[in-house]
Order: C-alpha cells, then sequence, then structure tokens
C-alpha cells in the first residue's frame, strides 16, 4: 500500500478518557436494554441496541479517526466529522431510544434517589417539553450550524482546543434536539402530527443547501486557517473549501431527504402502528438479590477456601522478613532499598486502592497476626484485655506518635528504622496476643489497624449477613461463639448486629464458622454505615464514641499535614525555622508542627465548631461533636488516597531494579527515575471532588438526624461544611504544590 | 460526551513557521493554542516541494532556547508519536514565558536541511484557571442536590 495512505490509516488517537466514558454509556444502555427486551421485546428490539451502539461507533469514529487527524490540515475531513456527528451519530443514538434504557441502566439508589425528584419534577417536565419542541429544535439546530461557520468563529474553533470542543458540543447537541422529534422519542408524546416532520426536514435542509453553497461558490478561502495550512496532495484551500460544501451539500442534504421520504411514505398509509405509551413499572427496577462477592465463580469459592488467608498471611510473612532483611542489611539509600521502596510507595498506595475499591483487604493478609497465630498453638493467654482499656486511645496515641515519627525522623528515608518497625510490629503483635485473649492487639493496639477500620467505613464492600430472618433461628451463634472446626469472631463482632466494617478485619472467620452459609461479603453504599449510625456489636454506636472521633481527627487532619510536608513550600519553611533557631536536628520542629496540626489545632477547631453547632440543636456537645467529626471521613480519606495514589502511579516501576538488586546483588543496576504523568492532578483532584461531597451529604445527614427542621439542620450543619471546605481548600492547595517524591530516584 | 475529549487534542493546531528549504517545504504547528508555559505538542510537516507530497522518511531534530537565558530544550519528534502519522511530533515543556529561538535540522538521504525560526511563548494560566472545572464540581453538585431538597419538600408539602 501507498505509504502516505498507510500512514493516514494509522492516524488513530485512542482517548481513553472518552473512551471510558462511552463504554460507561454503553454498559448502562446494555444493562437496562436487557430488562427492557425482556419486558417490551417488539418495544426494545434489537435493533435498537445495534443503533445505539453504532451511534457511539460514528462518535469514535469522529473524533478518534484519521478524519479527526487530518481536519486540521483539511476543511473536507472537518467536515465529513461533522456530518458523522451531526447527521449519523445523532440519529442513531436517538433511535436506539435511549431514555428508558439509560435510566434502567443506572444503580439503583441513583435512579430512585438522585434523579427520581427531577425526573418528576411538573416544571421540568414542562422544560423539557418546551426544549423538545420543533420550533425550538429547528431554530437551534440551524443557529448552531449557521453560527458556528462565520469566519471568525470557526477559525477560533480551530487555533484553540476549548472552543473546538465547545464547537463539537453545540454541533452534536443540537443535532440531538434536531432529531428528537423526527424519530420520536420515547417517553417524550409528539407536539406535532408526524407528516409535519416533513417540512420541517425540508426547511432544515434549505438551510444546510444554503451554507453549503457559500462553501461550494465562495471565490476566496473563508477560513484563514486553512488558508495558512500546509496544502496536501496539491490541493489548494479554495479547492478544499469547495469539496467541504460539496459533502454537507450532497450527503447532508440525503440525511434529510431520506427521513422525510420515510416519513411520506408512512403518512399515505391508511393504518398505523400508534406507538405504546410507556408504562410506569418499565421505570420502576425490581429490588435484585445482593450482589455477593462470595458468589462470584472463582474468586468466591477462592476466597472461602479454609486455608487462603493462611496463604496469602504466608506469602505476606515472606516479604516482610525479605523487606527487613534487605532493611537491615542493604544499602541504606531508600531508592535502591526494598525497605524504602515496597512499604513507602506501593503498600500504601495499594492499600488505599483496595480500600477504596472493595475494603479492609491488608488486615485479610495482615503478616503480623501470623506468628501469634502458630505461638497460640503453645501457650494459650490467659486474661482478658483489661476493661479500662476497652478504648481507642492507645492506638489513637500511637497513630500521632506515629504520623509524627514519619516526619521528624524521615522515615521512608530510613531503611534499618523501617525494618526495625516491621519487626516491632511482630513482637509487638506477638506480646499482646500471647497474653491477652481474642483478638486484643488489632482492635485496642494497632495504628495501622485503626487506618483500615476507619477508611473501611467508606469502602464498597461489607462482611454482613445474607438472609436476616436465618440469623433470627440461629441458637447456636458460631459467628462469634466458634465451633469446633473454626474460631468466632475475635473482635467480637456478632454478625446479625454487625453495622458497617468498623473493627471489622475480613478475615473471614464468620463466613466459615456460620452452619448456614449466611454470611457473604456484600455490595453497600459507600459511607453508608455513617449516615445510619446504628448501633453495632462489640463497638456500640460510633457517635457515642469520643476515642473513635478522636481516631477519625486524627487521621483526618494526618492525611492533610502528612501530604503537606512533601511540599516544597512546607519543607522550605521548616528548614527555615531550622536553620534560624540554630537547631542541630529537625525533631523539634516537626514536633511543633504536628502538636499544633494534629492536636492543638483540630481540638480547637472541633470544639469551636461543636459549640456553634449546639446553638440551634437538642444535644450534647459531645455526642454533636462525636457525630460530626465522623462525617469527616470522606475527605480525609480523599487526601491519602490522591497523596498515596501519587506516590503509587509515579514510582510503581521503581520496584523493579531493587529486587533485581536484591536478587542478584549487583552493584551496577540501573534505578529507574520516577514518572510523574500529567493527569495525575486531575486523578487526585477528582477524589478532593468526591471525598468533600460525600462528606457533605453525610453532615447533612447527620444535621438532619439531631435536628428538627432543615432551618436548625441547616444552622447546624453550617460550621461543619465550612471545615469541610478550609480541608478540601487545602487539600487542593497541596495537589498544586511541587511534591517531593519520597524514596524514590526522580529530577 | 462530546466534551469529554478534551484531552485528546494533539498535534496539528496552529501554523507557527513555513519555510521552503532545499528540496523541502517545512511547516511547524504547535498545539494547544495559544501558546503557553507547560507542556507543549510541537509538530512539523514535510512536504516535497514538487507535488506537496508528504515526506515520511527524514529525521527531525529540534533545538529550542529560550531568549536571555541560558534554558534550552532539545526534541526529536518522531511519526510514533505524533498522533497525525503524516507529522512528526515531540512534546516538550516551556518553562518561562516570552521569546524563544527554534533551529530545527531535517536529515534526508543523508542531506541535512535546517533552518531557525521563533516562538513566542505566553504565561501559563493558574493552575487554579486550568483545573477550573474540578474546583468547581462541587459547588454545581452542591446545588444540584439543595435544588433535589427543595424538590422533594414542596412534593411533600403537596401530598405527591
Amino acid at each position: 500500500m501507498d505509504p502516505i495512505a498507510t500512514a493516514v490509516l494509522a492516524s488513530w488517537t485512542l482517548d481513553w478518557g472518552s473512551l471510558c466514558l462511552l463504554l460507561t454509556i454503553a454498559v448502562l444502555y446494555f444493562r437496562g436494554w436487557l430488562h427492557l427486551h425482556a419486558e417490551l421485546p417488539h418495544k426494545y428490539t434489537t435493533g435498537r441496541l445495534a443503533s445505539f451502539g453504532g451511534g457511539l461507533f460514528a462518535i469514535v469514529l469522529a473524533l478518534d479517526s484519521p478524519i479527526d487527524a487530518l481536519g486540521a490540515l483539511l476543511l473536507q475531513a472537518h467536515m465529513i466529522q461533522h456530518l458523522l456527528l451531526t447527521m449519523v451519530a445523532a440519529p442513531l443514538l436517538l433511535l436506539g431510544q435511549p431514555v428508558l434504557p439509560l435510566l434502567r441502566g443506572l444503580p439503583r439508589w441513583l435512579f430512585k434517589d438522585a434523579l427520581g425528584p427531577f425526573l418528576s419534577c411538573r416544571e421540568l417536565k414542562q422544560l423539557g417539553r418546551a426544549i423538545v419542541h420543533p420550533v425550538v429544535t429547528s431554530f437551534a439546530w440551524s443557529a448552531a450550524i449557521v453560527v458556528w461557520h462565520f469566519p471568525r468563529l470557526y477559525d477560533l474553533a480551530l487555533r484553540s482546543p476549548a472552543w473546538h470542543q465547545a464547537e463539537h458540543a453545540c454541533f452534536f447537541w443540537s443535532a440531538m434536539l434536531f432529531w428528537w422529534p423526527v424519530v420520536d422519542v420515547w417517553p417524550s408524546t409528539p407536539i406535532w402530527p408526524r407528516g409535519a416532520m416533513i417540512p420541517y426536514l425540508l426547511f432544515a435542509g434549505m438551510v444546510n443547501m444554503g451554507l453549503s453553497a457559500v462553501l461550494s461558490f465562495s471565490n476566496h478561502v473563508l477560513y484563514s486557517s486553512y488558508a495558512l495550512a500546509p496544502r496536501l496532495w496539491g490541493i489548494s484551500a479554495l479547492e478544499d473549501q469547495a469539496a467541504a460544501g460539496g459533502i454537507m451539500w450532497v450527503p447532508g442534504s440525503i440525511a434529510m431527504l431520506i427521513p422525510a421520504a420515510i416519513l411520506g411514505i408512512q403518512a399515505l398509509e391508511t393504518r398505523r402502528a400508534h406507538p405504546l405509551k410507556p408504562v410506569l413499572r418499565v421505570l420502576t427496577p425490581h429490588r435484585p438479590r445482593q450482589w455477593d462477592l462470595l458468589r462470584i465463580p472463582i474468586i468466591g469459592p477462592v476466597l472461602q477456601y479454609r486455608y487462603f488467608r493462611r496463604c496469602i498471611q504466608t506469602a505476606m510473612l515472606l516479604l516482610a522478613v525479605i523487606v527487613a532483611i534487605d532493611g537491615f542489611f542493604g544499602p541504606q539509600v531508600a531508592p535502591m532499598n526494598l525497605a524504602g521502596v515496597l512499604p513507602w510507595t506501593h503498600w500504601r498506595g495499594l492499600v488505599v486502592v483496595a480500600l477504596l475499591l472493595a475494603g479492609n483487604l491488608f488486615c485479610m493478609a495482615c503478616p503480623f497476626t501470623l506468628p501469634r497465630d502458630l505461638a497460640r498453638k503453645f501457650v494459650t493467654p490467659g486474661y482478658r484485655w483489661p476493661s479500662r482499656l476497652r478504648s481507642k486511645w492507645i492506638a489513637a496515641g500511637l497513630l500521632a506518635t506515629y504520623l509524627w515519627a514519619y516526619e521528624a525522623f524521615s522515615l521512608w528515608d530510613s531503611p534499618s528504622a523501617t525494618a526495625w518497625i516491621i519487626l516491632g510490629y511482630f513482637v509487638a503483635a506477638l506480646a499482646v496476643d500471647t497474653v491477652f485473649k481474642g483478638a486484643s492487639f488489632c482492635k485496642y493496639v494497632c495504628p495501622i489497624g485503626q487506618f483500615h477500620f476507619v477508611h473501611a467505613l467508606v469502602s464498597p464492600l461489607q462482611v454482613k449477613v445474607r438472609e436476616p430472618a436465618i440469623c433470627g433461628a440461629c441458637t447456636t451463634h458460631d459467628c462469634i461463639r466458634g465451633n469446633v472446626h473454626q474460631r468466632g469472631c475475635e473482635l467480637q463482632l456478632f454478625q446479625p448486629r454487625k453495622a458497617g466494617n468498623f473493627d471489622c478485619t475480613f478475615c473471614l472467620d464468620c463466613v466459615q464458622a456460620c452452619p448456614q452459609n449466611n454470611v457473604g461479603i456484600l455490595r453497600t453504599a459507600p459511607g453508608r454505615s455513617l449516615l445510619e449510625d446504628h448501633h453495632s456489636s462489640g463497638i456500640g454506636r460510633l457517635s457515642r464514641r469520643p476515642d473513635v472521633a478522636a481516631i477519625v481527627l486524627i487521621l483526618v487532619f494526618g492525611a492533610f499535614l502528612n501530604a503537606a510536608g512533601m511540599t516544597e513550600p512546607v519543607m522550605m519553611w521548616m528548614h527555615q525555622w531550622h536553620a534560624r533557631l540554630h537547631l542541630s536536628s529537625i525533631v523539634p520542629i516537626a514536633t511543633v508542627m504536628y502538636v499544633g496540626g494534629l492536636l492543638i489545632i483540630p481540638a480547637m477547631v472541633v470544639a469551636a465548631c461543636g459549640w456553634i453547632s449546639r446553638l440551634g440543636v437538642n444535644a450534647s456537645w459531645k455526642d454533636l461533636t462525636c457525630s460530626f467529626s465522623l462525617a469527616l471521613v470522606p475527605v480525609g480519606f480523599s487526601m491519602w488516597l490522591a497523596h498515596f495514589s501519587n506516590h503509587l502511579i509515579a514510582g510503581w516501576s521503581t520496584v523493579i531494579p531493587v529486587v533485581e538488586k536484591f536478587i542478584s546483588r549487583a552493584s551496577s543496576v540501573n534505578y529507574l527515575q520516577a514518572r510523574v504523568p500529567n493527569w495525575i492532578p486531575s486523578l487526585e483532584l477528582c477524589f478532593l471532588d468526591l471525598g468533600l461531597l460525600l462528606t457533605l451529604y453525610t453532615i447533612w445527614h447527620v444535621a438532619r438526624r439531631l435536628s428538627t427542621g432543615d432551618g436548625v439542620a441547616l444552622a447546624a450543619m453550617s460550621p461543619w461544611a465550612v471545615l469541610a471546605g478550609a480541608l478540601y481548600s487545602a487539600g487542593i492547595w497541596i495537589v498544586f504544590q511541587p511534591m517531593q517524591m519520597r524514596g524514590m530516584m526522580i529530577h | 460526551m462530546i466534551l469529554a475529549q478534551a484531552a485528546a487534542w494533539a498535534d496539528g493546531g496552529t501554523v507557527q513557521l513555513r519555510q521552503e528549504a532545499g528540496d523541502l517545504v517545512i511547516t511547524v504547528f504547535t498545539s494547544p493554542g495559544p501558546l503557553t508555559v507547560g507542556p507543549v505538542d510541537i509538530s512539523v510537516l514535510l512536504q516535497n516541494r514538487d507535488g506537496l507530497q508528504p515526506v515520511l522518511d527524514a529525521k527531525v531534530s529540534l533545538v529550542l532556547r529560550a531568549e536571555g537565558s541560558g534554558i534550552e530544550l532539545q526534541a526529536q519528534p518522531t511519526r510514533e508519536q505524533a498522533r497525525n502519522k503524516l507529522l512528526y511530533a515531540a512534546p516538550v515543556t516551556f518553562s518561562k514565558p516570552g521569546k524563544w529561538k527554534m533551529a530545527f535540522v531535517v536529515i534526508r538521504n543523508h542531506e541535512e536541511t535546517d533552518g531557525v525560526g521563533a516562538l513566542e511563548v505566553a504565561a501559563a494560566p493558574g493552575k487554579a484557571v486550568s483545573y477550573a472545572g474540578y474546583i468547581a464540581f462541587p459547588p454545581v453538585m452542591v446545588g444540584l442536590f439543595m435544588v433535589r431538597e427543595l424538590l422533594i419538600r414542596r412534593r411533600s408539602q403537596r401530598g405527591e
């Protein structure tokens, strides 16, 4: 084949962002179509599905194919692109009758709770009916194509990507409006008789023809961008313009005439099938059986395999031993040592991603509890954890200490310190759990565990009873008491009365123990347990636990402080004070920063917010403060997620040479430089946006739960909403700062 | 759907230089426009002077120097990096605003063709402006949520 033709045909650019969006739309449509096809097979036919798919494909063809690549150089290619969007994609999508399938394809809560009030609003229905009135749609389409073909605007679109997007959006959406009354999209009812669509189409055809004539017969080049563009294959700019006009004229007119002819034939038919009116039941999704990870083929049986947890714990234990060995005996340069790379770049990042997508998977694979389980075969713990210490205060203190030590002693930069922490963890877990019964270390001591317990409150999966009625008839309560084959829950969470993921290690002991096989890993709405505040077995109400609120506040403010500590302005500030005070180490500066930022400022701010909230609400200051503090979990988690995912994405490949070096002990390994993709800030901002919105939604729910009316609720939530906004703003500031990529080779 | 393809913009764009050198017609584009500090796509179209056929078998290199400072950027535009495979493209990151001198060398059939030009780089918009859509998203959603709450309240008052 001619190399130039090959080059043209190879000029595809698949933009993954828009492809993912189109794929999501396709999946939603298909999901909804499956339901509707089962209920109304004559209405939602395979042809509709094919038409919608064809419409999506036409968009991909217009925006990602060589047509788009050539559009910058040839007006005729650009014209084909616009025709694909307006004359092919838009009518094909509408022929798929997309409204009901897309609505039915949405998750139930989104369809019912979020969109329901809008869909049933009378004024919005009237507005929608006005927008799809043929006069409005005809005007919108004609105005869009005429106005955008003014030379000044067309050139602007060719020079600026943002305006180019705006131009395409105008063409596409005005075309969707234009074709709406022609296709007679369900469930809207026709405003004009079908026969009136023939002059409607002919009028649009005349507008199209007029514009085509201007392009075809103009004796000068209308668009300066094409006048300046290099000419391909000897085609002059004027010839290109005339060809573009011809393309607009002929295929554009055909696209109008074919439906006009079809409508004409339909009008001549004496018997015309009346379109079926939508019935309410197709809009009301049935409640499906709860999605359960343990019922997924392969994954479910693997997770339920009796020794599955032991296997992954053993793998993690081996990994921890290897990391500790390299930390003690390997090079004491973080990017060249497994203890400098794996825990700080990979493990932390994977943990937050797992919390976001699934749940507390780290505790499931925790290596620290494996040695103590082995030790318990020889030593039986004889004591119960002291009742006075049955709270999270020790863990809160350890968590704050860890966050301070991380900054003060640059733990990420010291492989040997990392190895000592790992060793210390094993010793502590062994010591506590060989003396005290149950999972005392996990529940009352482990700071890493608390990180997971708190953030698993926004995870989408939950270990939960499948059918509550079955538990009602249960008398043995194996899930908490255990049986001869399997121990029960060591964290004292009784499944029928368990709410949310707090204190749940995903050990699946309850799943193994339940004789009725009635415990699963079920899907839940992220943050739901923050909204409901049910009394939970082994925990009580989270909103009545100041120790839990303290942990939450340490984690929320710690997220922002920890990330800020890696930004250039904060590092410069610390070093300036270090030099100004002639200190021998950075520890005093980090101590002031963490005592202030992690303890004093949060305590003062939260106390003030609680006091202001109390003015209009009949609840104690303690209950108010604890309840609203919990609502800050999502915004704090979003900061951890933004921060750790940044390190994970930028430095995921840095582990390869370090492993090579550990295995071969070679000194001449090439260390990869971490690369920060330019889309990372967008991803981080997405996380922060979602975190803020979930926090605000939770604050609103908490306020309504504690207040008697909406006005009082608004007043009560205001200081907390301002606090959430301030934390979000701090997060935005952090994302925009240059960040030290700790533990990585980067320039 | 259509607005989601904003990130797809690459190569082609604004014509910055058009020059006839040797047997070639050389056109240099930059994208996105207007040219500002930050990541930019520079692409080069090479055409035979006779017939304006695109030339696909050359090797192109670019050197960009900021006027009044020692900052220098080097780039090797290739067709592999280009979206439009008739062009040679490379990503560069301008670190400061002002005038940048551009020198390019094209090697084809062991013959070297060179040329010079200049680019005017404007200051970058603030990061808050660049990411305005993300920052505006929460207030928009809060606004929609408030409308939703009002609709629910009104419906319950009507007893619907």
